[in-house]
């Protein structure tokens, strides 16, 4: 957390939130042209993220860590996999424009709307959720809030200060004759990994 | 004069633009499912919209302290505020900061503020570059035209247009292929955000709790302006800010799916003081702090803050939904409007950041139908303040000499505005073709002159009461009849089915001699004055005969009637008669609705003819009024039909049908091709302006359907009996 004044997790609504919204997330962000990926544990989320790479033939990647991402060793597999992987903030700065994916972690997701939000204090972050043509983002599946007001319930209680925002879908335009074209400043394409299982020794 | 000679130009160059006809009339025909469907999974409608507007009137009743505390949280922050009292103030202070710190581009993501302030121009004389990253904005400007809508800056071009524009800026053979021109537009912009020293940014809301600022994107060019370059310049109106975070809320549950039918934008930004930024320093990448400067402009914003009707604009989120459905905007978009805010409520904004002389131009485009007032999130009067801008400007400058001594010496005169329609039934005879020939009090005003529009009739309903009237021993009510000038000197014969209905139902019908005029016509060039001395002869002629219910079969002169109340509230002798005038005045179908079903009558019957009902745009919206007239006709044994866009306007509104006749004609058109697809006999409205709108239009286009008024199918139904 880096800009968030105090941990949201503090702040979730837990009698009202919870993987039993997974499914209309799920739902809405597939509406709006998002992959989604739900995986009962690291391994899976790894094997997952493997086929992804697989499938764009990503050569690099610029990645800013989370727990669910460290608990799933995702750096090592890419590296294995033969992908330069670049996870320090002035070399995210110098190759994540040229990187063919950026990876993250995102704090929680909205059934309502199948957005997710995501701190974006740290500018390595939003590097890496801006500018490759494909952006992953792992989520802990049993973090969805019911709607948009509940998140502002989190949100009005923790953010103070930095950037923060929702991620909802890939980028797209309609401003050339009202025709949906996705990809357009941002990524083309958004995936979602949520993983069940909790990593250990953390909150995601 | 001139300034009009312009505007009919822009506007019928705009009907020959097919590619602009076309984009508009399939948006508009495909946003209402749209918005309907973005809202299915939102809960209650109505109570998102109570909250914003309520969110925001609150916000504006102190503005001030919920600018000082933005400034303030956001100083404490880390930003730079800068208060701008108008584009002048704004563009030194940007010009400025772009000096000192060796600014020479600027990459910028949308801001309406800033097309407000012509911001562009005054840069680049300074030596300053500045690209437009969104693309629809970027189209625009590379065709050096300005944004026709506020939320699709060029729903206007199509794509072979884009592309030519883009061959030329990229000096390379760019084919008409959406997908490849946003491509193509990708590419070049990144290099631009990598390369600029400055992101300029607008917003759609800013917080004071924490001083952020809020930017609602879709294309990601917000993030990146925000993200890359080392300064980040915010320009925000007084009236995006909001107390709270939660607040944010409250906007965000509506502004996407009103402005795009959208859940959700694909990008929400929140941006509380500077961040981090990565900069190239010898070669090498540093992580240095962001500058982050927030320009509050005010530019006309605080004066219609504190003034106690134009609050209201604060209620604007920038949605645009009100374009949308807007029958005029739809025909002829947004450039039409001269400034950057088109429609309706582009009007009223430019009367305020631009003047009331640039008002003046284009507050004739606004018809009343109020169909933006059911859609707007911010629940607007929009129509409701653009009358009032029109008071206001003739309190100031008067109304021009014919239409003054118009209303002044021949309207407000009841004897002289009633012998001159006798003479008009006669003197237009030699010109008379069928029924049709032109409306009134219009034709007075000298106004009439592209078409044709209903006869005034030989023998006006007030020559015809002795005839109707039945005599009455015990009468269960006493009734005045309030005809309106379109019933009593056009269509006399509803006049008489309005009689033969109350009548029928044992009520004894008064005509009082001495009405005239319902003062609309004269109120909506924004005349206060004579409006008053109408409405106090109108008021002592009804109350003279001392009635229980005051009828009229005309939604505009219910209203009308039921307006003298705040009209003539600060009259000591006058007030508290037109109180008890406006308490009694009911609209015809609601009424006689009530009455049949007190009666049992209010039921389903069958035999009568195949009917489609026209709902009158301030019957159903000012009224609330569309149920009844349907439970009349199903009453009256008709077969009814709806027909598709039963609520939108036909395109008369008073004044605007004969003086645009241009743009009444083709809004007319959609009407008739929907009547003509029921496979009606019968076009059924309850509203007389309506009807001289729709009879000029079925007897050119689609003669074998008739007009009716619901009262006349009622009376019809009881001569069969």
């Amino acid at each position: 957390m880096n800009t968030i004044g105090e941990p949201w997790q503090r702040h979730f609504p837990t009698a009202t939130s919870g993987a039993h919204l997974f499914p209309e997330f799920e739902m809405r962000a597939k509406a709006v042209s998002g992959e989604v990926f739900r995986v009962p544990d690291a391994t899976a989320a790894r094997e997952t993220l493997i086929r992804l790479v697989d499938d764009v033939g990503a050569k690099k990647a610029v990645v800013v860590e989370s727990p669910l991402q460290e608990a799933a060793g995702i750096t090592e597999a890419l590296r294995s996999r033969g992908v330069t992987v670049y996870t320090e903030p002035t070399d995210i700065a110098a190759h994540a424009e040229t990187s063919d994916i950026g990876i993250s972690g995102v704090e929680f997701g909205i059934a309502e709307t199948g957005s997710v939000f995501q701190d974006g204090g740290a500018i390595a972050t939003r590097l890496v959720t801006i500018l490759p043509p494909l952006h992953v983002v792992f989520l802990p599946s049993a973090n969805i809030v019911p709607g948009i007001t509940e998140a502002f319930d989190i949100i009005s209680q923790s953010f103070d200060r930095g950037y923060v925002g929702f991620i909802t879908g890939p980028s797209r335009t309609a401003d050339i004759e009202r025709v949906l074209t996705i990809g357009v400043h941002g990524p083309s394409r958004f995936a979602i990994i949520a993983v069940d299982e909790t990593p250990k020794g953390g909150e995601a | 004069m001139e300034a009009e000679k312009n505007l009919r130009k822009e506007i019928s160059e705009k009907l020959k633009d097919e590619t602009l006809r076309d984009a508009l009339g399939r948006f508009s025909e495909a946003y209402p499912i749209a918005r309907a469907k973005a809202y299915e999974n939102a809960g209650d409608i109505e109570a998102l919209r109570d909250a914003l507007r309520q969110m925001k009137i609150d916000t504006v009743a102190r503005i001030e302290e919920v600018a000082d505390r933005f400034e303030a949280e956001a100083t404490k922050r880390g930003a730079k505020v800068f208060r701008a009292k108008n584009g002048d103030d704004l563009k030194e202070y940007l010009v400025d900061l772009c000096r000192k710190n060796g600014v020479k581009k600027i990459v910028k993501s949308k801001s309406m503020a800033a097309e407000e302030i012509d911001l562009n121009p005054y840069l680049e004389a300074a030596g300053i570059t500045a690209t437009e990253t969104d693309l629809g904005e970027w189209i625009v400007a590379l065709a050096g035209q300005r944004p026709s809508h506020m939320v699709m800056p060029a729903i206007h071009l199509s794509r072979f247009q884009v592309a030519e524009y883009f061959s030329k800026e990229l000096k390379e053979e760019i084919p008409p292929d959406i997908a490849f021109m946003v491509q193509a537009a990708r590419k070049e912009l990144r290099e631009k955000v990598l390369q600029a020293d400055m992101g300029i940014s607008g917003a759609n809301f800013g917080i004071a709790e924490n001083g952020a600022i809020g930017l609602v994107t879709n294309e990601g060019n917000a993030r990146m302006v925000t993200t890359l370059p080392r300064i980040h310049v915010v320009i925000i109106g007084y009236e995006k800010l909001i107390p709270t975070i939660k607040d944010a809320a409250t906007i965000l549950k509506v502004l996407p799916r009103s402005a795009t039918a959208q859940l959700m934008t694909s990008y929400l930004t929140m941006i509380a003081g500077p961040t981090p930024a990565m900069v190239k320093r010898d070669g090498k990448w540093v992580e240095e702090k962001k500058e982050l400067h927030i320009i509050l402009l005010d530019n006309g914003r605080l004066r219609a803050a504190h003034d106690d009707k134009f609050k209201e604009i604060f209620q604007c989120v920038r949605c645009a939904s009100c374009l949308n459905v807007c029958p005029v905007y739809t025909l002829i978009g947004g450039h039409v409007y001269g400034h950057i805010y088109a429609g309706g409520i582009g009007a009223i904004l430019t009367a305020f950041f631009h003047g009331m002389k640039e008002f003046e131009k284009f507050q004739e485009l606004c018809i009343g139908c109020r169909r933006c007032m059911t859609v707007c999130p911010g629940k607007i009067d929009i129509p409701g303040l653009i009358e009032e801008l029109r008071i206001r400007n003739v309190k100031e400058k008067g109304l021009p000499f014919l239409l003054r001594q118009t209303f002044e010496n021949i309207v407000s005169n009841r004897k002289l505005f009633h012998s001159l329609l006798r003479l008009a039934s006669v003197g237009q005879k030699p010109f008379q073709s069928g029924k049709l020939i032109r409306h009134l009090p219009l034709f007075l005003a000298g106004l009439a002159k592209d078409r044709s529009l209903p006869a005034i009739a030989a023998e006006p309903l007030r020559d015809r009461i002795g005839k109707i009237t039945k005599k009455i021993d015990k009468p269960d009510m006493r009734v005045a009849f309030f005809g309106g000038c379109t019933i009593d000197f056009v269509f006399p014969e509803t006049g008489e089915s309005v009689f033969k209905v109350l009548q029928d139902m044992n009520m004894e019908v008064l005509f009082p001699a001495g009405q005239s005029c319902c003062g609309k016509p004269v109120i909506a060039m924004g005349d206060v004055e004579t409006t008053k001395k109408i409405a106090r002869e109108n008021i002592k002629a009804l109350e003279e005969m001392n009635p229980d219910v005051i009828i009229a079969a005309c939604p505009t002169c219910t209203e009308s009637l039921r307006h003298y109340a705040e009209l003539l509230k600060e009259d000591p002798e006058w007030g508290p008669k037109a109180e008890t005038t406006a308490n009694k005045i009911r609209e015809f179908c609601s009424f006689v609705a009530e009455e049949y079903a007190k009666r049992g009558r209010l039921t389903k019957t069958a035999g009568g003819p195949k009917v489609t009902y026209h709902d009158s745009c301030h019957l159903k919206r000012v009224l609330g009024i569309d149920k009844e007239p349907r439970q009349l006709l199903e009453a009256a044994g008709c077969e009814l039909v709806e027909m598709k866009d039963a609520d939108k306007c036909c395109g008369m509104s008073g004044i605007f049908g004969v003086k645009y006749a241009e743009l009444s004609m083709p809004i007319l058109e959609q009407k008739i091709n929907n009547i003509r697809d029921t496979g009606a006999e019968i076009a059924v409205c309850a509203c007389s302006g309506c009807m001289v709108q729709l009879q000029g239009g079925l007897d050119k286009q689609l003669p074998g359907v008739r007009m009716k008024h619901v009262a006349d199918i009622l009376a019809e139904r009881i001569e069969e009996k």
